[in-house]
């Protein structure tokens, strides 16, 4: 065998190895207490994240050596395929997806396993042992089903080429990476949640923990699930960013219940109780990340993503029944100790609201889950063939997010315990009258599509909400502690950071639904023929067609891009080329669509056909506005919920002021 | 009484596994045509020998529709001995129509000099019309019509040599 | 002044919502040919794409739907009829939605039961304690939102 790729599956096999061993020394090291076996588990973990490593690392070689004698690179790559591409093309296809799947993996369950290596001990064993048969698991797909290396035989001369769509943008960079490390790190709650269940030890510390767990890999998720829908947006062409595809429901589900989850926690770290439920989400959660994976590669349904149908289906399936009764078991035999334990609240409190909104994404879980699975359901029962398309999502899943939108204005102004109307009037009034204000304003300026106007009017209800919120908390701290304004308004949101992380957030995704609003309700598009010197219109926009190129790419010889050279005035003005891309392994021609983005609005085109003797271009126009601002929401969201796992810095600092004024206080008193 | 709420495991494990493992083995593209046991469209179109073609002249007897492509591959590729096979076979019983499907002519005829060409006529569908009207989402698609213009079966994918055999079985041909 | 805010608020939602409802369901103009053409684009599946419609996909098949539907459309067909059309030769698979309404309701009905659920939960579990100390509004404010300016 080859040296390189022996290597590699001989890193594959050693992974198996430890993590099997891994197992067998966490349930050992429980059952009789042995720090030592949890000591040596704990290592072993972290053996298998290198093991992991040196896979990856061998594969990421033979695709930059292109060498061919492995069939994964013979069926990615080419001679001719450039370095960037080869490198990102580990996860290219099904079998280097595992493999940087198990990397990343790995490296949660080692990072977990060693910051928590002197705390809660019983607790730590069985996280221990959950995370290393997950990871055992994946080291198996790779030893049978799905192996990286492969060989081929004969050995080819030259590669097939990476699939033309994913060479086509650097986004192809980005949008896996972040998406795997939200989808394999929330493996990490799962583990939580088994071992709180095995130990009994589902208590306020526990929530502690499992939420910090859980917000970690949900910033990735969330980041990734939007750089995905960039990244669609960008080299699709057909102008939208999300199309309700199997795939992006597969990473839309866990999203969901993690994020019910990281707000049901707050209910119940305040309260008490709501162990049965938590417990359920951080299980459902993870049991969503497999049928999500299962979705995308088992070929069972087709879907964007179906670049490979494999025989790996079964096996995930098996995953996923074996985890999820497995999880399921350990809830309902812990049930009767878990019932109960919480504070009682009032109809109307922020507590209600908070379950509420769990309710919502539940809700939204079980619509997205029923679309995506309605067609196979039919199909199992009657052997009918239906769609469930992006009309059908559209109207079901939108009323549930204007909801949700509106609970998470209400949430906030509603105290802990019971609210009763003097307080709603109270906190509701000014919001609600800049709502209407501005709602006001928008239609008399001409906005007329409802869902952009409605949209607007929620989110200025939700911010004046957060701004009441802030100007109170700072009035409050004021008039306390003796501080200008200024300073208690930074004061109060950089020492409540859970909060004002939370409430930026929350500012992320109102921007999002206001972009999201209005660049699908005001988005114009037009579909021309233009000769060489014709001008056409759309929007504001004039694009005149110069001349139409047909030329194989610079930076790899074997693609012939047809391109549209344009020039195009308006609120943005200047050059641009559209094109259509012929890469050899692909029979269909592929979009690479000009987008010029400013803060107002996208001009995005699409080349649709062209014809060689004329030099005449069918062109799909758009002018697509506030799109930019999604992306920008999105990086809010990542920001502030970064900034609300932040640790603080001034728990430290209070504590050294009280020990110096103690310290003072006594050498006065003696 | 109080064991009862263990049937919640079987209860949400059994029918998801279910569900999910009735996809394997089933081609998620496949669509179930609301075709079969109706009348074939009617057409006239020009072949790539430059002549005209009607369901008209085919009247009185079965006949294959096969939707293919130059660059549909290895699928076409792979079916296009077995459709010449039973050209050769069944062709004085019936009659074999390849129909392009988004496919330039030069292209289709630089495959029938490479593959073979079975001696059977292959119509232009220059707009995807005829394509639009038997429901066809992709090459290969093969439509089998009796005799009495009824479309008896379909094969979606490519035809083996066992399959080509059973849906011909469906207009009459015995194996 | 102050007092009569909430009311002005309200006042201005409902004032809202009404010239809302006016406009939604005042008698529209009828959609031209061109707008039911694309509005029935909408609603019809590319059959070579992933699950777009025939409205935003580039392919010839797409591109050979829409013609039909806007012949179709222009010879006086009805929305049901150029559905139909299609339907005869896809099957229901070329409708992006599926048509019976029980899909379409049962995501809400099961949130509005869980939502009803949940109500009835909070119902049966409120704090049975009365106040005992009895403070007036403007001190239960302020003690509010002292403790909410201290807390995370």
């Amino acid at each position: 065998m080859p040296l390189i790729p022996g290597i590699g599956h001989t890193a594959v096999l050693v992974g198996l190895g430890l993590t099997v061993y891994a197992v067998t020394a966490f349930v050992l090291a429980a059952r009789s207490a042995d720090p030592r076996l949890a000591a040596s588990g704990r290592r072993a973990v972290i053996g298998s994240f290198g093991a992991a490593a040196v896979g990856c690392a061998a594969m990421m070689i033979s695709l930059l050596t292109h060498d061919f004698s492995v069939l994964y690179v013979a069926e990615n790559n080419a001679s001719t395929t450039p370095a960037f591409i080869s490198a990102i093309s580990l996860w290219a296809a099904l079998e280097g997806s595992i493999l940087f799947w198990t990397l990343l993996a790995t490296g949660w369950a080692a990072l977990v396993l060693h910051r928590h290596r002197d705390r809660h001990r019983a607790l730590m064993t069985w996280v221990g042992a959950t995370l290393a048969t997950v990871n055992a698991f994946f080291f198996a797909v790779m030893v049978w089903p799905g192996n990286p290396f492969t060989l081929t035989s004969p050995v080819t001369a030259e590669g097939s080429g990476p699939n033309a769509l994913l060479q086509n943008h650097p986004f192809m960079a980005l949008h896996p990476p972040l998406l795997y490390l939200g989808y394999t790190g929330l493996a990490v709650p799962f583990a939580f949640g088994v071992a709180a269940l095995i130990t009994k030890r589902l208590d306020e510390e526990w929530l502690r923990i499992v939420r910090r767990w859980t917000l970690i890999p949900w910033i990735f998720l969330t980041l990734g699930i939007t750089a995905g829908a960039w990244w669609s947006y960008e080299v699709l062409g057909w102008g939208g960013y999300w199309a309700w595809d199997p795939v992006e429901n597969a990473a839309l589900l866990p999203w969901l219940t993690a994020t019910a989850f990281i707000h049901s926690s707050m209910v119940a770290e305040r309260r008490g109780g709501l162990r049965i439920w938590s417990s359920a989400l951080v299980i459902a959660t993870f049991v969503l990340t497999l049928v999500g994976t299962f979705l995308t590669r088992s070929g069972v349904v087709a879907s964007v993503h179906s670049f490979t149908q494999s025989s790996i289906g079964p096996w995930f399936l098996t995953a996923i029944l074996i985890a999820l009764a497995g999880a399921l078991t350990l809830l309902v035999w812990r049930l009767p100790e878990l019932i109960g334990g919480g504070r009682p609240s009032g109809t109307v409190s922020r507590e209600s609201a908070f379950l509420l909104n769990n309710v919502l994404f539940l809700g939204l879980t079980f619509a997205v889950l029923f679309g995506t699975l309605l067609p196979l359901l039919v199909a199992a029962t009657s052997g009918d063939t239906i769609s469930v398309g992006a009309p059908w999502f559209n109207t079901v899943t939108v009323p549930m997010f204007i909801a949700l939108l509106f609970l998470m204005g209400v949430g906030p102004a509603l105290p802990w315990g019971t609210a009763g109307w003097v307080t709603v009037r109270e906190r509701f009034t000014i919001p609600l009258l800049a709502a209407v204000l501005v709602t006001a304003a928008a239609l008399a300026v001409g906005l007329r599509s409802w869902g952009p106007l409605g949209t607007l009017g929620l989110a200025v209800f939700v911010a004046g909400i957060m701004v009441d919120e802030v100007v109170r908390g700072a009035r409050a701290r004021a008039r306390s502690r003796d501080e200008d304004p200024a300073t208690a308004v930074w004061r109060l949101t950089t020492r409540n950071r859970r909060r004002y992380g939370g409430y930026t957030v929350h500012v992320g995704v109102l921007v999002m639904a206001v972009a999201v609003a209005i660049s699908s309700g005001l988005a114009i598009d037009r579909t021309v023929t233009v000769s060489p010197g014709e001008t056409a219109t759309i929007g504001a926009y004039e694009i005149t067609h110069r001349r139409l190129v047909v030329e194989p790419l610079e930076f790899d010889a074997q693609v012939i891009e047809t391109r549209a050279e344009l020039t195009y005035s308006g609120p943005q003005s200047g050059e641009l080329g559209t094109a259509l891309r012929d890469y050899p392994n692909s029979p269909t021609a592929i979009a690479t669509p000009a987008v010029r983005t400013s803060l107002g609005e996208d001009l995005y085109v699409t080349l649709l056909a062209s014809d060689p003797a004329t030099g005449a271009v069918t062109l799909h126009l758009f002018v697509n506005p506030f799109v930019v601002w999604i992306w920008i929401g999105g990086a809010i969201v990542g920001i502030g919920s970064a900034f609300a796992i932040w640790p603080e810095r001034h728990a430290r600092r209070v504590e050294v002021e009280q020990r110096q004024a103690m310290g003072a206080a006594s050498a006065e008193g003696a | 009484m109080r064991h009862l709420r263990w049937l919640l495991v079987p209860i949400l494990v059994v029918p998801l596994g279910w569900l999910l493992f009735t996809g394997f083995g089933r081609d998620p593209r496949e669509v179930a045509s609301p075709l079969i046991g109706q009348p074939a469209p009617e057409w006239t179109l020009s072949t790539l020998d430059g002549d005209l073609l009607s369901t008209d002249d085919l009247a009185g007897r079965p006949y294959v529709v096969n939707f293919w492509a130059s660059w549909c591959i290895p699928a076409c590729v792979d079916e296009h001995p077995v459709l010449a096979a039973a050209h050769d076979r069944h062709g004085d019983a019936m009659t074999m129509v390849g129909v392009l499907y988004q496919d330039t002519t030069a292209d289709a005829e630089a495959f029938l000099a490479r593959y073979g060409d079975a001696g059977y006529p292959h119509l232009v569908d220059p707009d995807g019309r005829l394509a639009i009207d038997f429901g066809v989402t992709g090459p290969p698609e093969t439509f089998f019509v009796d005799a009495d213009g009824i479309i008896r079966d379909k094969q979606f994918g490519p035809l083996t040599d066992a399959l080509m055999d059973e849906r011909l079985a469906s207009i009459g041909f015995d194996r | 002044m102050r007092r009569l805010l909430p009311a002005v608020a309200l006042g201005g939602l409902l004032a809202l919502l009404a010239v809302g409802l006016v406009f939604a369901l005042r008698p529209g103009v009828e959609p031209s040919a061109a707008e039911r053409a694309d509005a029935l684009a909408r609603e019809l599946r590319c059959p070579d794409c992933q699950g777009l419609s025939v409205a935003d996909s580039p392919t010839r098949s797409a591109q050979e739907i829409r013609r039909q539907i806007s012949s179709l459309v222009a010879g006086g067909a009805g929305d049901e009829e150029v559905r139909g059309h299609f339907v005869a030769r896809y099957g229901e698979w070329i409708l992006l939605a599926p048509s019976s309404p029980a899909y379409w309701v049962i995501p809400f009905a099961v949130v509005a039961a869980a939502a009803a659920g949940l109500v009835a939960w909070l119902a049966r579990r409120r704090p049975a304690v009365a106040d005992s100390v009895v403070i007036s509004d403007e001190q239960r404010r302020s003690l509010h939102d002292e403790v909410e300016a201290l807390d995370a």
